[in-house]
């Protein structure tokens, strides 16, 4: 097919650009085409088409009918020429499935949206008028799976549906408009069972509580949660509804989570609402206040069960397909101590942030789950905010021991807290906070550790697991392996749970897994949406091909180990590439970080192209001098980053960012990367933009690796262009290695390099308490790398190396780290002279002290 | 006197390295011109045109 159409293309345009007059195929046609579609409904089923299975070799002869009918070229206008110029270059690569000449129907621009009833997935038409409004719904009900500037992907999964219904959503709610059976049966199959139970600690007791009371009564025929529950009343052998404790059902009420403005009128429980006309079509779908009134006059019943067997039987509520919804009504906790926290006055927070919290707050009990938001979108004042509405004591886990400090200075920042109410529990401090209630900041494997402890740890531990929390906030939530997870769920007991990523990914699919361990997905913020309104910059993305040089290639193909990695990074046209960048970049007046994970090239460039670079291995107080130099110094515009940077860095004056080297397929690396640039202050400038390459030399597996890594960008709307030449590069004065001597010169420096220093992130090493597999540590789901320093042996004379052979040694390639002025100047002479006299005066008298102590 | 029949392929510097390497395996390599061009044994063009797309499609990411 794809050759008939590229031979006969002059002669068959493609018929893009139609007439309107133009009889279209018409639906009596069409049946025989499309079989057994849903019914369509008149005029308000706008939003399905009816289009469900395609036949498609009915689908073929009807194209061939349509491709007889051909136009003359002449009569069509210059924009017609143009489109089907368009459309010949990209036809070939759809082959068979180029239906690019079956025409539109006429009413096609009121449907823009598709559900494949096969596997649940749904196709968006986002530049629709209609679609910003189907948007909200569908991220309530479905997994965005793929949100690319025009057509938007989401799939309906039983964890979407089961995160639907936690947050208010009932079935007929969501089956509201025509949808093909299959999807329906399987709507009502998940959510029949979903959100009917809801776990709930009040008075520090569990209880298993619904509004439906039969489904209670069939949860109690299974014998491990019969053998749970705790009765209280005098025992009837057959379970009757009257047993069940019967009470009102909680209101959202007067809850108002700090920092919302408390407008009466303003309904933060609810999505964002369309304008009013078009409101009505949706809030009956949208609307989450609606179900609460209706629920309003529903009673509640409830069960006790026992506090130890509360694991059981999630377990076995898990498999019947009722898992439970677990909430905490915090506001009538009296047995545990309210914490005195609150934000400041003076901080704000944004739209969104405001509606992933009522998500998660919307029945005035607080519900557990997640919130995916993007790095630099304010996780961190998001979780500080949950706290601050649940008030109740609380505990954080972190990933590292440094994200940590980041998490205890933004509470103290954000919010009223005082320093002796937020502990810190690491490898290095052990605290505890003063009074009944307070902040804890831990990491994940602190607490999840099961080896032997230290005396104060074990102590530290004790204190945690002896009290009840309100509230534990999980960051960066998508990194913890499922096991260290259970652990902690489980020496832990908090009334609610809150995750928060930026990358709902892993390399593994374990990310099911959270579903059931934390809670449903609360809330997932659309990237453009942010970059749109100017919550985070506005970033262009490029990949830039770097041709790899005859030499370098050659050593690359015969190299079979992991210093083909070295090889591609230290490529001299990346080089070159990655000079040229950082010079026109800094003539923009942009900052400019550099990241490379291989510690070898980092230094390699950093010195070549004298810049600053900071490693695992540098210092703290270096480090720190470099990056006050790169914000406040207008002669230091490029600094270069290794692993290091990736995370615990915040650095909200770079605007580029350009990547030299990478951790292989790391979709989250990336993701994390480009969140350094997310948080650029200059965001809000007109026609701002950040800027984020990625080098990568050609034909070797770096190209794999890069498309590889882009995915998760590309899924959230980001594109990437492709740049294979740099204009005006050949021009630049000082252009490194343009001689092939030089380049040969440094091929044989890389053939000579250890093969340690090929290895990635290297130089980064994980502290106790930091978890395994985050960006921190070496072992990063890559080959094991060398682990220890690499050292040499060479034979030499005592006397050569003490110079006595006529040798003299000069630093040729001087890291800039040194040349960085360092402290301000010494103190004037006259105040060090004072000083030096004062202590002397200082040292006489404790002299004198000591000796007239004596005798 | 023999004659081989010989095809002159233009490559980029990069390919004409796989080729290089290639040919270490099984020489169809008749004379190495320069950076760009190389002349091979004409009956192995096609194979060696297969050899060649498989060894760039292992640098290729795809969805599946």
């Amino acid at each position: 097919m794809s050759h008939k159409r590229t031979a006969g293309d002059y002669g068959v345009p493609a018929k893009r650009a139609r007439r309107d007059d133009d009889e279209y195929l018409d639906v009596a046609d069409e049946d025989d085409v499309i079989p057994a579609s849903p019914p369509d409904t008149g005029a308000d089923s706008g939003l399905v088409p009816r289009g469900a299975t395609i036949n498609f070799s009915a689908l073929k002869s009807k194209l061939a009918a349509l491709a007889k009918d051909d136009r003359d070229p002449a009569d069509m206008s210059s924009l017609e020429m143009h489109r089907r110029k368009q459309d010949e270059l990209v036809s070939k690569k759809f082959g068979n499935e180029d239906f690019s000449s079956l025409r539109l129907k006429p009413d096609h621009a009121a449907r823009p949206l598709w559900i494949s009833p096969e596997d649940g997935h749904i196709i968006l038409e986002a530049f629709s008028p209609l679609a910003e409004q189907a948007q909200d719904f569908l991220t309530a009900i479905s997994e965005p799976v793929s949100r690319p500037a025009f057509i938007h992907e989401y799939k309906i999964t039983a964890y979407s549906l089961y995160a639907a219904v936690s947050v208010g959503l009932q079935t007929e709610d969501i089956i509201e408009v025509p949808v093909p059976d299959a999807i329906v049966d399987f709507i009502r199959n998940r959510t029949l069972s979903y959100g009917k139970v809801k776990l709930v600690l009040k008075h520090n007791k569990y209880f298993v509580e619904s509004s439906h009371p039969e489904t209670l009564q069939f949860l109690l025929k299974d014998r491990t949660i019969r053998e749970a529950r705790c009765v209280s009343a005098p025992v009837d052998s057959s379970i009757k509804s009257s047993t069940f404790t019967t009470s009102k059902a909680p209101v959202r009420g007067n809850l108002v989570i700090p920092g919302t403005s408390k407008e009466p009128d303003k309904n933060d429980g609810t999505m964002i609402r369309p304008n009013p006309t078009d409101a009505e079509l949706f809030t009956s779908v949208v609307g989450v206040e609606s179900d609460e009134i209706e629920e309003d006059d529903d009673d509640v019943h409830s069960f006790q069960i026992d506090d130890t067997k509360i694991d059981d039987v999630k377990k076995r509520c898990n498999e019947l397909e009722h898992p439970m919804l677990e909430e905490y009504d915090f506001r009538n906790d009296t047995i545990n101590p309210n914490l005195d926290i609150d934000l400041k006055p003076a901080t704000v927070i944004r739209p969104y942030q405001e509606t992933s919290l009522s998500k998660m707050f919307g029945n005035g009990r607080a519900r557990s789950g997640i919130i995916v938001l993007p790095c630099g979108a304010g996780k961190t004042l998001v979780g500080i905010t949950a706290a601050c509405t649940v008030k109740k004591s609380t505990l954080v886990l972190c990933t590292s021991s440094v994200s940590v400090m980041q998490w205890r200075q933004q509470f103290m920042q954000w919010s009223n807290i005082t320093d002796r109410q937020i502990a810190v529990f690491t490898a290095d401090q052990k605290e505890k906070f003063a009074g009944d209630s307070g902040i804890v900041v831990s990491t994940y494997s602190m607490v999840a550790n099961t080896h032997n402890r230290s005396h104060d740890s074990k102590k530290m531990m004790e204190f945690l697991t002896s009290r009840e929390w309100g509230f534990i906030l999980l960051d960066e939530v998508h990194v913890v392996p499922a096991a260290m997870f259970r652990r902690v769920v489980t020496t832990i007991k908090a009334h609610s749970k809150l995750g928060l990523t930026a990358t709902l990914v892993r390399e593994d699919d374990k990310i099911a897994d959270l579903n059931y361990m934390i809670g449903p997905k609360l809330y997932e913020a659309n990237w453009m949406d942010l970059a749109a309104k100017g919550h985070i910059a506005n970033v262009q993305c490029a990949e830039v091909w770097c041709p790899m040089t005859p030499e370098f290639y050659r050593e690359y193909l015969r190299e079979q180990s992991r210093k083909r990695m070295l090889l591609y990074c230290m490529n001299p046209n990346k080089f070159q590439a990655c000079q040229f960048l950082i010079k026109y970049h800094e003539g923009r007046g942009d900052k400019v970080i550099v990241f490379s994970d291989n510690v070898y090239a980092l230094e390699a460039y950093a010195k070549h192209l004298g810049k600053p670079y900071i490693h695992g291995a540098t210092g703290q107080v270096e480090r720190m001098r470099i990056l006050s130099h790169f914000q406040h110094s207008p002669l230091v515009n490029t600094i270069f980053l290794s692993k290091v940077g990736d995370t615990s860095i915040d650095l909200p004056e770079a605007t580029c960012l350009i990547q030299i080297s990478s951790h292989f397929g790391s979709r989250r690396q990336e993701a994390q990367r480009l969140g350094r640039i997310l948080r650029a202050k200059r965001r809000n400038d007109e026609g701002f933009n950040a800027f984020f390459y990625s080098l990568v030399s050609k034909d070797t597996q770096e190209m794999y690796y890069s498309t590889k890594r882009q995915q998760f960008l590309i899924d959230q709307g980001y594109s990437f262009k492709v740049i294979t030449h740099l204009d005006g590069l050949d021009d630049l004065p000082d252009l490194a290695y343009r001689t092939r001597d030089e380049q040969i010169e440094l091929l044989s420096s890389v053939l000579l390099a250890n093969e340690q220093d090929a290895a990635l992130g290297a130089d980064v090493k994980a502290s106790e308490g930091d978890l395994q597999g985050t960006v921190t540590s070496v072992d990063f789901g890559g080959p094991a790398s060398g682990r220890f320093p690499g050292f040499s042996r060479t034979t030499g004379s005592l006397q050569a190396l003490s110079g006595a052979q006529h040798m003299a040694y000069v630093e040729q390639n001087k890291s800039t780290n040194k040349k960085l002025a360092r402290e301000p100047p010494a103190r004037h002479k006259l105040f060090s002279k004072r000083d030096k006299v004062q202590a002397t005066a200082r040292k006489e008298a404790r002299a004198a002290g000591s000796s007239m102590a004596r005798p | 006197m023999k004659a081989i029949r010989g095809i002159l392929l233009t490559c980029d510097p990069a390919v004409k390295q796989i080729l290089l390497a290639l040919n270490e395996q099984k020489s169809f390599i008749i004379e190495d011109l320069d950076d760009y061009h190389l002349v091979i044994r004409a009956d192995d063009e096609v194979a060696i045109r297969r050899m060649l797309e498989d060894e760039l499609e292992k640098n290729t990411y795809t969805l599946e």
